[in-house]
């Protein structure tokens, strides 16, 4: 199975594990995934939140959060969300602030998401 | 101008039948400048969603538009009229927005909506029918004639009347059916589609239009470039619709997807932004659908963009 007959289970292990931390130092969005698969929270740290944060989820929450997020996010960063997620097309952003793009981005993902949401939920 | 009133119909679900209405509705208004109005006779109103999202849907019911108010004056007996329930702004492209801002309109959207109360309006409606003896037959026949009645005026109004119906044979359905001059019918490159499509063939042949083959016009859509896949669109071409017409094959994007979702009522997009890397799909399927209705009608469009 590996190419050093002296490795026990917990050696094995060890390497499975050592790649899955590179991995996920190198990787955010994956980090992010496997962090919310295990029932955790996410922290979102300045160079990733334009590829994990997802306006959609942290809507469902208090709008500071969602500010807290979104709000300190590069203009191109922001833009990147609004299309990433469906959210605004160029020339809805086009002409606006970086505070009016969170705004649009808040006001239409929690519509969106109130329109989708399981009231049964 | 007399409309060409088109129903993209087939009994099986989940061909694109509500995309297909969309991308033809927009690649008709962007290219050739088409007045198009979308007529959702299905209750999950994927179309009117598609064109007007989900909160417009909503606010288009509120406002008293849509196919179940059309419904409910056919259940109280009123006069036969449409243009009251139509929502005359469907359009999701910055470049027809543009234009009309600029009184010069290029093209344009409207909607008559579907929302999902239809099902409800439709099955008491049923209800009362059949407690009279009526049939479902009788009750189509019937509603045909109120629409047929309802649209007449609208016909000079329109160059495409879009009808975007659901995958069963509801009395509505059935209505709509009976209104078309043409029949779009959207399939995928499987075999459970390809049977499908012998069945909504045989059933309007034998029941709506005996001249079908001429006034069907097929797209395969969802398509994924397999060998598989290619093999049943060929087969559907050359051996069981081959006496068809054909549009472009539309290929499975998330492109197209993203075109389906509008961000927002308020949203506008330029055609290559919402269509992104499928703008040449809807462009041929556009030109493929104008040379198809200028076969039917002796009618001609020339584009008016590129």
């Amino acid at each position: 199975m590996g190419e050093g007959p002296g490795l026990t289970p917990v050696e094995y292990l060890d390497r499975f594990f050592d790649e899955l931390r590179a991995e996920v130092r190198s990787n955010p969005v994956l980090a992010a995934r496997l962090v919310k698969a295990l029932g955790g929270n996410v922290v979102f740290e300045d160079a990733a939140k334009a590829d994990v944060a997802s306006p959609y989820a942290l809507a469902t929450g208090p709008k500071a959060n969602f500010m807290s997020v979104f709000g300190a996010m590069k203009l191109g960063d922001i833009k990147k969300v609004l299309k990433e997620n469906n959210l605004a097309s160029r020339v809805d952003m086009n002409g606006k602030s970086a505070a009016q793009l969170v705004e649009m981005m808040y006001e239409r993902a929690a519509m969106k998401v109130q329109e989708r949401k399981s009231s049964m939920f | 101008m007399t409309a060409l009133t088109a129903a993209i119909a087939n009994l099986k679900g989940g061909v694109g039948k509500s995309t297909t209405t969309v991308m033809l509705a927009d690649g008709l208004a962007f290219y050739y400048g088409m007045n198009v109005l979308v007529i959702d006779l299905d209750p999950q109103a994927n179309s009117s969603q598609m064109l007007l999202t989900e909160r417009g849907v909503q606010a288009a019911s509120d406002q008293g538009k849509g196919v179940h108010h059309v419904l409910a004056s056919f259940m109280e007996g009123k006069t036969p009229s449409a243009a009251p329930f139509i929502m005359p702004n469907a359009v999701t492209l910055e470049e027809l927005r543009r234009a009309e801002e600029n009184d010069e309109r290029l093209g344009w959207i409207s909607s008559l909506p579907s929302h999902p109360h239809l099902r409800l309006r439709e099955l008491s409606l049923e209800e009362e029918w059949y407690s009279r003896s009526g049939t479902p037959t009788t009750l189509s026949d019937a509603l045909a004639r109120f629409f047929r009645e309802a649209f007449e005026p609208l016909l000079p109004l329109y160059d495409v009347i879009l009808l975007d119906c659901p995958p069963h044979l509801s009395p509505l359905a059935r209505a709509g059916l009976l209104l078309a001059d043409a029949f779009i019918t959207p399939t995928i490159a499987d075999s459970v589609s390809t049977w499908g499509t012998k069945q909504f063939s045989d059933w309007v042949g034998k029941f709506i239009a005996p001249d079908l083959p001429g006034r069907n016009f097929v797209v395969v859509t969802r398509f994924r470039d397999t060998k598989y896949a290619r093999s049943v669109a060929s087969d559907l071409r050359e051996i069981y619709l081959k006496d068809r017409w054909f549009g472009p094959t539309i290929p499975e994007s998330i492109h197209v997807l993203n075109a389906m979702d509008r961000a927002a009522p308020d949203s506008y997009d330029t055609f290559r932004g919402k269509y992104a890397g499928v703008s040449s799909d809807v462009r041929r399927l556009a030109e493929r659908f104008t040379d198809f209705m200028t076969q039917r009608t002796g009618g001609t469009w020339a584009k008016v963009r590129d």
